[in-house]
């Protein structure tokens, strides 16, 4: 049984692999491909937004992408996975017919399981039992720092992040 | 019943114009207080059974809460919002029954929201049971994230972005911005509500049906604040901040027809926007901060 499940095992990292080299993305904004993972690299192209790329590799806040002829690293955010397109902001019907958010009676299966919906949502009860569960599993600002200390979690210096331009692109998944 | 429709008539005239709503404030607050009060007695034993809070000291003029629809909420008002929303919310989806899990969401939690900068809440953290693949935050420090959720994630990177996000929500005070928007309006077609064991009604009454709150969603640019502000607070903590952008990247590659995540969508912005808003802002940032993502300490739900 364990000789068996070694080569099984070891087939469906293969084919994990295997996607892994062709992953499909989108590109979401116009960016540089660097030689390296780092922007202090040689730039060894550029992509613009809405082209394809091939997602060969991931290190942190890059991923290894090919475009046509380039291959190079470009920032993580710059690029979306899957063959979605530029999703919610081009693309909209490709994916937004799927989720409508005019009806939540209608429940999509593909799954073969029901999410939450409104309805699920407006017609909850307090549930005090669960509430006081809840309260069991508090963890004090002590133990907290206690547990992140244990994995060598340190506090970093990080300054917030400006806010953007006020002009975003309009989505079609609503502005609610 | 009368008195309650005809402040609530008031109150909502007064809130269409402007001028109006000065003229006739003072007199809205009493009304408001009197039935504010009025239904606080009819549940006198509203903190029984919390153990958490001391009973003198979480007492609360119900007044304050009248009054809050107007100034600002104070911490214990919004506990109490919090606390309401929290419990009718686990009404809909119970907890999952896994105490290490728990107890581990709720240390890596609490420890990501110490590098928020609000002291004045306690954070409460939980896993729900539905497949649902989504996460809530509630004032005052209530935040769950679903089985469905949890489960797609692969490291303590990824659940300190989502927890990050849903603590940015807290912190920048997103559900009461809305609540206090819709309150005046939502109390009028609440004058009936559900009584419940330990329920708080006054807030109840706020609130309005449910846990309808956290179907309602907030505007996109609060979504895209808390992806930019959480991010941040994660790193803070010393973890790798791409743990969130990770999870994003994971939801904008499911199949669109997913039953699983058409709540999210209904109240999210599409990962990819969520991706492209915030690589606008991270942009080189990020650049030099090195974390932690700690896969072999991520507990694994079954």
């Amino acid at each position: 049984m364990k000789t068996f499940l070694i080569p099984a095992s070891l087939l469906v990292l293969c084919v994990a692999a295997a996607s892994a080299n062709a992953a499909p993305g989108t590109v979401l904004r116009n960016d540089k491909l660097y030689s390296q993972p780092s922007a202090a690299s040689k730039q060894a192209g550029s992509v613009a937004k809405g082209a394809s790329v091939n997602i060969l590799a991931k290190q942190g806040g890059w991923l290894r992408v090919t475009s046509g002829k380039s291959t190079g690293w470009i920032r993580l955010l710059s690029v979306r996975a899957g063959a979605g397109g530029l999703g919610g902001a081009g693309l909209g019907d490709v994916v937004g017919a799927a989720t409508t958010r005019s009806d939540p009676s209608r429940v999509v299966a593909v799954a073969g399981l029901r999410g939450l919906n409104d309805e699920d949502l407006k017609q909850a009860r307090f549930n005090g039992a669960e509430l006081a569960k809840l309260n069991t599993w508090q963890a004090t600002p002590a133990q907290a720092r206690g547990f992140a200390a244990q994995a060598g979690l340190k506090t970093a210096d990080v300054a917030a992040l400006p806010a953007p331009q006020p002009a975003q692109t309009s989505s079609p998944w609503g502005d609610n | 019943m009368k008195l309650k429709l005809m402040v609530l008539a008031i109150s909502l005239v007064s809130f269409s114009g402007a001028a109006a709503a000065f003229d006739f404030g003072k007199l809205l607050e009493e009304g408001i207080n009197q039935e504010l009060n009025k239904g606080r007695q009819t549940q006198p034993a509203r903190d029984a059974s919390q153990s958490a809070a001391p009973q003198p000291k979480s007492k609360i003029d119900a007044g304050q809460l009248g009054f809050a629809l107007f100034g600002d909420y104070s911490p214990e008002e919004e506990t109490r919002i919090g606390r309401q929303i929290a419990g009718n919310l686990l009404g809909a989806v119970p907890l999952v029954r896994d105490d290490k899990l728990q107890r581990y969401v709720n240390l890596v939690g609490d420890w990501v929201a110490q590098q928020s900068g609000r002291k004045d809440i306690t954070w409460h953290f939980g896993v729900l049971d539905t497949e649902d693949i989504n996460a809530f935050a509630a004032p005052g420090g209530y935040i769950f994230v679903t089985k469905g959720l949890y489960q797609r994630l692969n490291n303590e990177a990824e659940l300190a972005g989502v927890l990050a996000h849903e603590i940015a929500h807290v912190t920048l005070k997103h559900h009461l911005k809305v609540l206090k928007q819709s309150s005046l309006i939502g109390a009028l077609g609440q004058a009936a509500s559900h009584k419940a064991k330990d329920s708080d009604q006054v807030v109840q009454n706020l609130i309005g049906n449910g846990a309808e709150i956290m179907a309602r969603g907030l505007d996109k640019n609060a979504e895209f604040e808390a992806d930019r502000v959480g991010i941040v607070f994660a790193a803070r903590a010393g973890y790798d901040p791409w743990g969130l952008p990770d999870v994003l990247q994971d939801l904008a590659g499911l199949p669109a027809k997913d039953s699983r995540t058409s709540l999210l969508y209904k109240t999210h912005p599409h990962p990819a926007d969520r991706l492209a808003a915030l690589g606008e802002a991270v942009d080189g940032h990020l650049d030099a901060v090195q974390g932690k993502d700690l896969p072999g300490r991520f507990y694994h739900l079954r």
